[in-house]
């Protein structure tokens, strides 16, 4: 069987609200163990597990803190990225729901290793209502002392899909109008207030504690040759038991679609949401893994019933609203492709739009500052390839 | 401070270190065209016109924002760089309001002279038009449908005239340029120096004509 509990592993076992129900289990022993190693040993060890973020870019996780561990400077960041503003995800969510507290035992440790004091967590505005629990949690773990070394704080979005980016993040934590910073300078060397920073997905931090714990060679017996460990996905959509699943990377489509969430006749799958990538029903024996196809886990399920324009148009819809207006190549090109894809919608195509489509495809994926002008274009050059008659049917 | 070796355009060359590409460039001779770029300011990155090729790098890269670095292979003029280039200057005529014949920046333009360059003629997107009602005061008549969204009147406003009254709000197709907190421009806080309509690229904003302030001395047709 592909599913296997790692990241999940204390969900519906503990009480979210009750830090001794989290203690009878695990007791912190990661961060205590971890307390007693050199950071530049954790980083080694991080690095060994082949851990990459879990929030879509799929970053070597060791890298990126010791990138940050080396920037000279007393004053160090690290956010724990719960933003999960993707369209079908809910991973995170889910996450923080049943066990904050290995979250928390996450960020502490990653937090010791790069040397932060200080550590915030982006909390989507959307899920206010996990502020209270996430606090809960936090004075808990700081009530039994494990907090010494470093001060969590909850810093929580406007509702702003972008501020997921995690340039754009760092403008809302600075109290900013969130729009992406252009790269270099990485938020590693210069993030928040001009100071190293690490931005960890919740997942990727979710992972640590079992890390550091059992090793990086146990973490490495599963997954694929560049993708280790499990991943955690959320499965929405036409299937009949939409929901939370955590698999072994490198696990095929079929076996989450399917077997797992129990999908009947599929047209097609969006895997990463809004800027993940289309594929059809053919395609299901795709394994997901960094090497092919992942993103952050949101994955939604079409059948037969629905419409490829539809399914495409709402989607560009989504990104030109959420596009933050800085750079022209997002502003203009998601506004010109939801025109097109209209045009399409109606019938009225012609066959010189499926070409400007790709023209102003290729453009935004070269020329786009951050993450979502450069994504954009997926779910149209995908759907462009598997789904092309959809829109040749549609020209007048 | 070292030197950094690069290759640019095929030939070897090499500059300080902390240098962008854009400033090499220059240093060379050779012109990549910019649009949000001044040297007085801080770079922003927004329009994305002076990207240029660098080996290894998946995307396209924005030249006045990034350093060079030891080794670079970089192409600022490749077939892949000018078609990216115009359909930017494509998809920033769409949203324009294209009235370049009425306009008094005309022959000034640089949105208009970039697409004189790279051959654009009409667009071929159809995207909404940014119409706004002009807005007029004793100090900035501000045409919003001519904004390009460089931003560099709001970073001069900031860094150069260390006032900063000019603002970005609202997002996506909807952002525009505001004054405070998108209020009309309040006489107390502009200290009217110009500084924003000198460095705006297009006719958006510009010295309010006062028409009949002006008008002292004697007339210059006596019956
Ligand atoms: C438009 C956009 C939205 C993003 N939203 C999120 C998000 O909601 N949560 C997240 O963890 N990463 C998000 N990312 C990715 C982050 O920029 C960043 O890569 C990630 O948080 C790094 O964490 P990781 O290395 O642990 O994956 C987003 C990226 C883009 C371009
Ligand atoms: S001139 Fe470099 S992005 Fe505008």
């Amino acid at each position: 069987m592909p599913e296997k509990q790692i990241v999940l592993k204390n969900c519906q076992m503990i009480n979210p609200r009750d830090i001794n129900t989290y203690l009878a289990r695990h007791d912190f022993k990661a961060l205590a163990k971890a307390q007693v190693m050199e950071p530049d040993e954790i980083i080694n060890e991080v690095k060994a597990s082949g851990l990459r973020g879990r929030g879509g870019a799929g970053f070597p996780c060791g890298s990126k803190w010791e990138a940050a561990r080396n920037t000279p400077g007393d004053e160090k960041y690290l956010v724990g990225n719960a933003d999960e503003g993707e369209v079908g995800t809910f991973k995170d969510r889910y996450i923080i729901e049943n066990d904050p507290f290995t979250f928390i035992e996450g960020i502490t440790i990653a937090a010791y290793a790069i040397g932060a004091k200080q550590s915030y967590i982006y909390l989507r505005s959307e899920y206010h209502r996990l502020r209270n629990l996430l606090e809960n949690a936090i004075s808990q773990a700081k009530d039994k002392g494990f907090l010494k070394h470093v001060k969590i704080d909850i810093r929580e979005g406007a509702g702003a899909y972008i501020c997921g980016e995690e340039t754009a993040l760092m403008d809302s934590i600075e109290g900013k109008r969130g729009e992406p910073r252009y790269r270099p300078p990485f938020p590693t060397t210069k993030g928040l207030w001009g100071n190293p920073t690490v931005i960890n997905n919740v997942e990727t931090l979710m992972n640590i504690p079992n890390i550091i714990l059992n090793g990086a060679q146990q973490f490495r017996q599963i997954g694929t040759e560049r993708s280790k460990g499990t991943k955690v996905f959320s499965v929405s959509g036409d299937v009949a038991k939409p929901g939370v699943y955590e698999l072994v990377l490198g696990s095929k489509l079929r076996e989450l679609v399917i077997d797992l969430a129990g999908a009947e006749t599929v047209k097609m799958v969006q895997i990463g949401g809004a800027m993940g990538r289309i594929v059809s029903s053919t395609m299901l024996d795709t394994s997901l893994s960094f090497e092919t196809i992942l993103g952050a886990g949101g994955v939604i399920v079409y059948n037969e019933s629905r419409d490829t324009i539809d399914i495409v148009l709402r989607t560009m819809e989504f990104l030109n609203k959420e596009s933050c207006g800085k750079c022209s190549p997002c502003r203009e090109g998601t506004e010109a492709m939801v025109k097109i894809l209209q045009k399409f919608a109606g019938g009225r195509g012609t066959p010189k739009d499926t070409g400007l489509l790709e023209e102003l495809s290729s453009t935004m994926m070269l020329a786009s500052l951050c993450g979502l002008g450069q994504a954009a274009p997926f779910p149209v050059i995908d759907s462009l390839q598997y789904f092309r008659h959809d829109y040749e049917s549609r020209i007048k | 401070m070292a030197e950094v070796k690069v290759t640019i355009n095929g030939a070897q060359t090499s500059g300080r270190e902390g240098v962008t590409i854009l400033e090499l460039a220059q240093e060379n001779g050779i012109k990549i065209p910019t649009l949000c770029y001044l040297t007085e300011l801080s770079p922003t990155g927004a329009c994305r016109i002076c990207i240029v090729e660098v080996e290894g790098s998946r995307t396209l890269v924005g030249s006045c924002h990034t350093p060079i670095t030891p080794g670079m292979i970089i192409q600022t003029h490749s077939p892949k760089v000018l078609a990216t280039r115009k359909v930017i200057i494509e998809l920033l005529f769409a949203s324009h309001c294209g009235f370049c014949m009425l306009c008094n920046k005309a022959n000034v333009c640089n949105l208009r002279e970039l697409a004189a360059d790279l051959d654009v003629g009409l667009s071929p997107f159809q995207t909404r038009k940014r119409f706004y009602p002009i807005e007029d005061n004793p100090y900035i008549q501000i045409d919003r449908t001519q904004c390009i969204l460089c931003r560099k009147c709001v970073r001069a406003c900031r860094e150069i005239a260390e006032n900063g009254i000019l603002g970005i709000a609202y997002r996506s197709f909807d952002t525009k340029i505001v004054i405070d907190n998108d209020q009309p421009l309040a006489q107390d806080t502009c200290r009217d120096c110009d500084i924003c309509i000198s460095v705006c690229p297009t006719g958006c904003l510009s010295k309010p004509k006062k028409l009949s302030a002006a008008k002292t001395g004697k007339p210059l047709i006596i019956c």
